[in-house]
């Protein structure tokens, strides 16, 4: 027996040895130059394109695909990578799986955590950048002087959204210039006997960050991310602190609704709607909940828009996954020009349909805005321009701020403990990428 | 108890091969044919749980393409964060819970489905469904029962004519006990199907006689099925207890870790760490998990065998 133990013993060491000396997770790929840029007709028969999106994106490229496919040859899928998105698509490519292209947040720690620099193809001297309006394209989807994203659509903004009748009936009838007017109108709502905020904390609270990133949008504009960046300034100091403090503080004031601890993010768009509620703070796929539940008139009488920041009006801008694509490095040449042609495409010949289609606000000068656009969603757009990047556009990693913000909603977690959290992960997240500081 | 196995053999026998017994049971099954199932085992087994030991002391993240050894740097850094130490000590609380509830349910339903009349093998059909269906999807259904216009409140408000909104999985105390009980409800049904099995091969001689002392179903109960329970305990405690030191999927799916953090097993935070590309450290936190399990293990399962001396 003790002989053919032996044996296996080394066959088992040898097989592991084998198998650990194959498993590097991904080949280092060169990097290379900017690549050439077909014409957006050349013929592409026999060519199969693979785009992953997510559950709240599969449908958005319909219009274009089907525009590519009968301009082209090309065929093109959408696989649906099921939620949570970016965990699913960070670990597939991790793990050496790759589409040609994919929906994808273009902000730098996005593109850091997709490791763009080896998984990404360059799109530098895209066609269509030149055309971008307000000069969109300066404002994301780089990493480090290289674009690897292409935004499609106006990127997301921080603000408040709020219902114009329930402002009318307090007697407000301009929107506020800056935080103290915003929280005067609040209070001043609060004594009509109507809830002045709405937040959820049940569920996955993802809003909670917004109201403090909105508060930081004027230290942004000054390089708060900058320093944060490079730990000249963390979390638990000051200007984020108060941020968070004053969040709670609003909070414990009783500004928000009674059932904060467990409400959701369906529950939000439906007190917003129906006027049990004056304002939320939020972002742009929170309009796309409004619009399911109804329709652009009701919408454009009821619901408007508008950013706020502590000395004014500034916007944060924060672009989501449904906002820009990213193109891969599949090591297939023929696939790969043909990624960047059905983008080229796409920003294009193809985008006067796909605003239409989406009904979305163009951001390609010569497009113009489909009518059947809400004003809120315009007003949104309107406010990019002059808009400051969010942590996830300016920081070069994204902690999970939101889940610990979640928790001292519920009790959990002090204002003190939740900048900690936050700093700890942020932390560990920059030194993993080799950030300098950590 | 021993049990003779083999024939005996003639101690004086001529044959050559009844010399050496241990030599010829060797040639019964030779060596090789392990390999196939050896092979399976080393390749999803052996490796990755070697792999998961590697990958712990390296740097291994998204953000970069190669792999560095980094010593014990995530270990350091993971015991710097107050969350793993907090999340050991939630997936314990809940692994407890689920072997106590799922364990508890289990007996109940054996005991009350134990004789073998058509009702009973319907209800115990019924009562084992839920240990086929997938554990997201009874998280998910779970999630919109107890939430606080869910259904669970609405039967609670027609009984009692008054407004129910109690939010069941918004206690950042209690809610661990809901999943726990929810945990234990998907399972209980394959610890029913255990006992059973356990109670029936307890001899009918035994329970005549305790019937002719005159012992109570209580007297017959403590005395003597549940010690002769004690093999169908130790597998179900056993594996309750550290299977759901394993819990992901039904936690994930009711409150995914919420509220509060209040039930955020190690696993979601394993997960949640994965998720951000730090791959190195959310292996070194299920590495801390598979130590806690082990170190778990033994104790847990010698106290339980040790029980099971009355058999013998």
């Amino acid at each position: 027996m003790k002989h053919a133990w032996k044996g296996t013993v080394a066959a088992a060491v040898m097989t592991a040895a084998l198998l650990t000396g194959c498993s590097s997770p991904a080949a280092p790929d060169a990097a290379s130059g900017p690549a050439a840029w077909p014409s957006q007709s050349t013929k592409l028969d026999g060519v199969t394109l693979t785009i992953w999106a997510a559950q709240n994106s599969n449908k958005t490229p319909q219009s274009v695909i089907d525009g590519f496919q009968k301009a082209t040859g090309a065929k093109v899928n959408v696989v649906t990578i099921p939620d949570p998105y970016e965990q699913g698509v960070q670990t597939k490519v991790a793990t050496g799986d790759k589409p040609d292209l994919a929906f994808w947040q273009p902000t730098a720690s996005e593109l850091t955590s997709l490791n763009a620099t080896q998984t990404l193809q360059s799109l530098d001297g895209a066609p269509w950048v030149s055309k971008y309006t307000a000069g969109l394209g300066d404002m994301t989807g780089q990493l480090n002087g290289t674009r690897y994203a292409a935004l499609v659509s106006s990127p997301a903004v921080e603000g408040v959204y709020y219902n114009k009748e329930v402002f009318a009936k307090a007697g407000i009838t301009s929107t506020p210039k800056n935080w103290d007017e915003f929280l005067t109108d609040a209070r001043l709502i609060k004594g009509k006997g109507v809830t002045p905020f709405y937040d959820f904390g049940g569920g996955t609270p993802w809003a909670t960050q917004w109201w403090v990133q909105v508060q930081l949008a004027d230290a942004a504009k000054a390089g708060l991310w900058d320093r944060v960046n490079t730990n000249q300034e963390k979390f638990t100091d000051t200007t984020i602190q108060t941020a968070v403090d004053n969040y709670n503080g609003l909070i414990k004031e009783g500004l928000f609704n009674s059932n904060l601890k467990t409400a959701t993010f369906e529950d939000q768009g439906k007190a917003l709607l129906a006027g049990d509620a004056a304002m939320t703070v939020q972002v742009n796929s929170f309009f796309g909940q409004l619009q399911a539940m109804s329709d652009t008139k009701t919408l454009n009488d009821k619901i408007g828009f508008f950013p706020i920041s502590p000395k004014g009006n500034m916007g944060t801008f924060i672009p989501d996954q449904s906002n820009a694509l990213v193109a891969f490095k599949t090591g297939d040449t023929n696939r790969e020009a043909a990624a960047r042609q059905f983008l080229e495409y796409w920003m294009g010949d193809g985008y006067a349909d796909f605003v239409k289609a989406q009904s979305t606000v163009s951001i390609q000068q010569g497009v113009e805005t489909p009518s059947t656009v809400p004003d809120a969603l315009k007003a949104a757009a309107a406010a990019v321009p002059t808009s400051v990047g969010s942590m996830q556009a300016l920081a070069v990693a994204n902690p999970d701020l939101y889940l610990n913000l979640g928790d001292m909603i519920q009790g959990t977690k002090t204002p003190q403990q939740v900048t900690e959290a936050t700093q700890q992960q942020f932390a560990s997240l920059a030194k993993a990428q080799g950030a300098k500081g950590f | 108890m021993t049990a003779q196995l083999s024939p005996p053999r003639s101690r004086t026998g001529t044959h050559t091969g009844d010399r050496r017994p241990t030599s010829r049971r060797r040639q019964d099954h030779p060596a090789w044919f392990l390999f196939p199932a050896l092979a399976v085992l080393t390749v999803f087994f052996f490796i990755p749980t070697l792999f998961n030991f590697f990958y712990a002391f390296t740097d291994w993240s998204s953000f970069k393409t190669q792999i560095n050894f980094a010593g014990l740097d995530n270990v350091t850094s993971l015991l710097q964060n107050g969350s793993l130490l907090a999340d050991l000590r939630t997936t314990l609380i809940y692994a407890v819970l689920v072997a106590i509830f799922q364990n508890l349910f289990g007996l109940i339903l054996a005991l009350i489905l134990e004789a073998d009349t058509r009702i009973n093998r319907a209800a115990r059909v019924a009562f084992f469904v839920p240990v086929v269906m997938s554990a997201l999807a009874v998280g998910y259904v779970f999630r919109a029962i107890l939430k606080p216009d869910g259904t669970l409140n609405a039967i609670l408000g027609a009984l009692t004519g008054q407004h129910v909104d109690i939010a069941w999985l918004g206690s950042t105390t209690w809610t661990i006990v809901v999943v726990a009980l929810i945990h234990a409800w998907k399972w209980m049904g394959l610890s029913m199907l255990i006992y059973l099995a356990g109670l029936k091969t307890i001899s009918p001689d035994i329970m005549e006689a305790s019937r002719i002392d005159g012992a109570t179903w209580w007297k017959t109960f403590t005395s003597i099925r549940f010690p002769l329970l004690a093999p169908a305990i130790t597998f179900n405690v056993a594996t309750a207890l550290l299977g759901s030191m394993n819990g992901f999927d039904i936690v994930q799916a009711t409150t995914g870790g919420g509220p509060g953090g209040s039930t955020e097993l190690l696993n979601i935070f394993v997960f949640r760490t994965f998720g951000q590309g730090l791959f190195a450290q959310a292996t070194t936190m299920s590495l801390t998990l598979f130590l806690m399990v082990t170190i778990l293990a033994f104790p847990v399962i010698k106290f339980l065998r040790k029980r099971e001396d009355v058999l013998s």
